[in-house]
């Protein structure tokens, strides 16, 4: 029982990292109809990013998040210009290839950079204000505060996004454009605002998540490849385009993998969402949250 | 007619090609034929039948791993390999085939993510099978009788150069012949009209399962020269990345053309030996170029050079 | 009446909340040409994809000669002798126009398909005489020397023309045609007209036609169904129904709430 509940708090800890990086991806998706496979990467860069901010450049956490930040709207807005503006009125699978490439290319780039040797972000939470004052001992359950630090994330940028879609217009335009393109189009959208802004949400939800995770696991230049994969198991299993989905789902993938390893086997951890997302399209292709939609 | 003489011609010139290579020079030209074999097979159910799939890597190593596992537990030749790499990686094609019948497009794309996911985790976890991340090695495919008479001994690179050779000539016709069959029209007509296939009286069940049964036991075959001439296999030869890089070829040289993936496979497999002390930007190349060619040629080199020269 | 080829029985297929049809009959003699008409969004092409099989619907129940073909698939009902054409016309672009026949013909082909994929003898004659028939269509359709085009090279209403050959080409005995008037210009509809009625004629094929185009409906037609709204409102001779006050009004109903929208 002692142990369940670690399992539990583990689960919640890697499903709200899931969360982030899912969250854009289905957002990319259900906005742009862009399948984003380099969005591991946005993961990625966003780990390096803190890395850059605090080990090299010595700042303390919240400038380093702005750095984060930065990068990542340029991430993002190189990314639309690749993934999304050339690619209209082509089919879907020319964003899929051309985000396949930009993938290899980014993670390829980073090594040559970086090198391959795993690298990890000492993040000091004894200067993190409130933070610090948290306890580690929860009853049975032991979570160090860079491991608490991500759920908290999570729900304060899950609870932002939603503010920002539901009482701006900005907000307003993205949700006008997954609703319907053309109409939104019509009802004055700036529809390629709408796509960089979408991209730039997007790289910043996974660019956070990456340096946050960094902080406990490693970085390193392929990490983002089971990440965006894991990401995609939760965006099919939320429904593709369903942001409450992919949050749910996201928390879920997390805990029944850790629930898994756990009781099961290590070496299963990995399979089981990928068994989960071939059983989901088969039998529930609008996902298990999702409302029925065409599945083309 | 041209075209036969100047197959002919290219096959006799890769033949003899050994006497005035190095060895080096051999292994790459092998790993350029086992590339071609798989772009040309990922084209069949891509290019002509319009499914797409990232999975070429899990056939391709599933085609690896019967050799392997066949040859260490029932110590069987490459000659039973061969035919027993197709079937067993045909057979999973069919398994990835029954969720193409209900899915298009990015759907179907992440499914075959999932799946080449799916069996590169098993082959890199299940230690006691698959020898896990270390792989198994392999004995040398030994000599080859008829009749009792050895004709000559499986040993040296250049016999296992002219094993793949003539096994990548057998799977060019063989994919020559489909794609010029009322099978290979039925999968064009799947590609560009599913509904329409359907109103005509065309079995698309039968179309789509077919075409990646037949993709899969391409790569199967590819794998199995693959663990026979580098004597052995390790799982991180089979992931995503050998997938997206067969995607490149055959995007860059082509869509739907015969010649299109040979000259993709051809022209990607062997950039890295150009670029010299650049080579290990290679990846980073391959990436640049697959955002480029489906950016400004999505119907790749032959595509594009069939529609000049037509109008 | 003769003996019916197509009886389609309380025929319900709902989107969502629309009920595109609802509870619709209608039966088509061999021999006959049946005309399906009603205003825009009634339901027409709804029905049409649900007797050829391109959807099942929801309620209600399809007899093809007199067997239940309710649960078939498109492609079984082809090889049961149905073709059709689309309302938005439908060709397999990246092939030529013979190509585009002979695909329609690979269905009534004895030989097997590794025949075919080996080359033999029994493929290759099969092939060349679908090739031949596909040939002489095309001259029927006075199409014959865009034989090798690609089809994506030919005008609107030649590629109409090719959808009519492809559907002729697997020797139906019901051809279900969608507005095939649509987009032809004057003289066109009177050559379309010709033909309809001679692939009855010589061909001895039955009819589901839905159109648009008044003239081409009492021209040919030998019974008339109704729709509005996804409901039968009437059937009956063309003459008596066009003047049906009914009928009147759910086409000026639908034409006055049009104008009063735009
Ligand atoms: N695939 C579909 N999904 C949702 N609604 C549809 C679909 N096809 C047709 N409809 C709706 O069904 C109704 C009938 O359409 P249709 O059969 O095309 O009419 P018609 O051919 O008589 O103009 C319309 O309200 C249309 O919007
Ligand atoms: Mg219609």
């Amino acid at each position: 029982m002692d142990l369940f509940l670690q399992y539990l708090a583990n689960g919640v800890v890697i499903g709200s990292t899931y969360v982030l990086v899912a969250v854009g991806l289905t957002l990319i998706f259900g906005i742009l109809g862009v399948v984003n496979f380099a969005h591991g990467e946005f993961y990625m860069i966003g780990g390096y990013a803190g890395i850059f901010a605090i080990t090299v450049l010595g700042l303390p956490v919240l400038p380093a998040v702005a750095v984060v930040l930065a990068t990542a709207a340029v991430v993002g807005i190189a990314a639309e210009a690749i993934l999304h503006k050339p690619m209209k009125n082509r089919d879907a699978t020319s964003s899929i290839i051309s985000s396949f490439g930009l993938a290899v290319a980014l993670q390829n780039a980073t090594l040559i950079v970086m090198g391959p040797q795993p690298q990890r972000l000492n993040l000091d939470v004894s200067k993190i204000p409130v933070l610090s004052s948290l306890p580690t001992d929860f009853g049975p359950v032991f979570l160090p505060q860079q491991r608490t630090l991500i759920p908290l994330t999570m729900v304060l940028l899950i609870a932002i996004l939603y503010v920002v879609l539901r009482y701006t217009w900005t907000g307003r335009s993205l949700r006008a454009m997954a609703q319907h393109a053309t109409v939104a189009r019509l009802c004055g959208v700036r529809v390629e605002r709408v796509a960089v802004v979408t991209f730039m949400v997007g790289a910043a939800l996974a660019g956070i998540a990456g340096m946050l995770m960094s902080s406990i696991f490693l970085v390193y230049p392929i990490v983002g490849n089971m990440i965006a994969l894991k990401a995609f198991t939760v965006v099919i299993l939320g429904g593709m385009g369903n942001v409450a989905g992919a949050a749910a789902a996201g928390l879920l993938l997390g805990i029944t993998e850790s629930l898994t390893s756990g009781y099961i086997a290590n070496s299963m951890r990995d399979i089981v969402g990928f068994v989960f997302v071939i059983l989901v399209l088969l039998f529930r292709p609008q996902g298990l949250f999702g409302k029925a939609v065409d599945r083309s | 007619m041209k075209t036969l003489l100047a197959a002919i011609a290219a096959v006799a010139l890769l033949a003899v090609a050994p006497f005035g290579l190095g060895g080096y020079e051999t292994n790459v030209l092998m790993m350029v034929l086992f590339f071609v074999i798989l772009a040309v097979g990922l084209d069949l159910v891509s290019g002509y039948c319009g499914q797409f799939s990232f999975a070429t890597g899990a056939f391709y190593g599933v085609g690896a791993y019967t050799a392997a596992i066949m040859s260490r537990d029932l110590g069987t030749s490459i000659w039973l390999h061969l035919p027993a790499g197709a079937v067993v990686a045909g057979l999973f094609g069919l398994l990835l085939g029954i969720p193409a019948l209900r899915l298009k497009g990015h759907f179907l794309a992440i499914v075959t993510i999932a799946f080449q996911t799916i069996v590169y985790l098993v082959i890199s976890q299940w230690t006691s099978f698959t020898g896990g991340q270390v792989g198994l090695t392999m004995p040398n495919a030994g000599p080859v009788r008829i009749f009792g008479v050895t004709l000559f001994e499986f040993g040296s690179l250049r016999s296992y150069y002219w094993l793949t050779l003539a096994m990548t000539v057998i799977c060019l016709i063989v994919a020559w012949r489909l794609i010029h069959s009322r099978l290979g029209r039925e999968w064009v007509a799947i590609r560009d009209d599913e509904t329409l296939a359907g109103a005509v009286g065309l079995d698309t069940t039968r179309g789509k399962l077919t075409a990646f049964v037949a993709y899969a036991a391409l790569a199967g075959v590819a794998g199995v020269l693959t663990a026979h001439s580098l004597r052995g296999v390790t799982p991180d030869d089979f992931t995503i990345w050998i997938s997206a890089t067969v995607v490149a070829m055959m995007v860059v040289g082509g869509r739907g053309t015969f010649v299109g993936p040979i000259i993709g496979a051809a022209f990607l497999a062997t950039l890295p030996e150009f670029l010299g002390k650049f080579a290990e930007y290679k990846m980073l190349i391959y990436g640049v170029l697959l955002v480029l060619a489906i950016t400004l040629v999505p119907e790749g080199v032959v595509g594009r050079w069939r529609a000049r020269t037509s109008r | 009446m003769t003996v019916p080829i197509l009886e389609a029985k309380a025929i319900t297929k709902r989107f969502g909340g629309v009920t595109a049809v609802n509870a619709a009959s209608l039966t088509v003699g061999k021999g006959q040409i049946v005309g399906l008409i009603g205003p825009n969004g009634s339901g027409k092409s709804t029905m049409v994809n649900l007797v050829t099989g391109e959807m099942t619907p929801d309620e209600g129940q399809f007899l093809f000669n007199g067997h239940d073909i309710t649960a078939q698939p498109s492609y079984r009902r082809a090889r049961l002798g149905m073709a059709r054409s689309f309302q938005l016309l439908r060709l397999f672009s990246s092939l030529s126009v013979e190509d585009n026949l002979v695909l329609a013909n690979h269905m009534r082909m004895q030989s097997s398909l590794t025949a075919s994929i080996l080359d033999r003898a029994a493929a290759r004659e099969e092939e060349a005489a679908a090739r031949k028939r596909a040939r002489e269509l095309l001259a029927w359709f006075d199409l014959q020397e865009f034989a090798s085009r690609p089809v994506t090279a030919l005008s609107i209403g030649q590629q109409r023309m090719v959808e009519l050959a492809r559907g002729m080409m697997s020797e139906p005995t019901l051809f279900v045609l969608d507005e095939p008037a649509a987009g032809l210009s004057p003289p066109n509809v009177d050559r379309l007209i010709q033909l309809i009625r001679r692939m009855r004629d010589e061909f001895g094929m039955s009819i589901l036609l839905v159109e648009h185009v008044m003239r081409v409906v009492r021209d040919l037609c030998d019974h008339v169904v109704v729709l509005d709204s996804g409901e039968k409102i009437a059937e009956g001779e063309p003459e008596a129904v066009v003047k049906d006050p009914v009928v009147v009004e759910a086409y000026i109903g639908t034409g006055w709430k049009r104008r009063a929208q735009g």
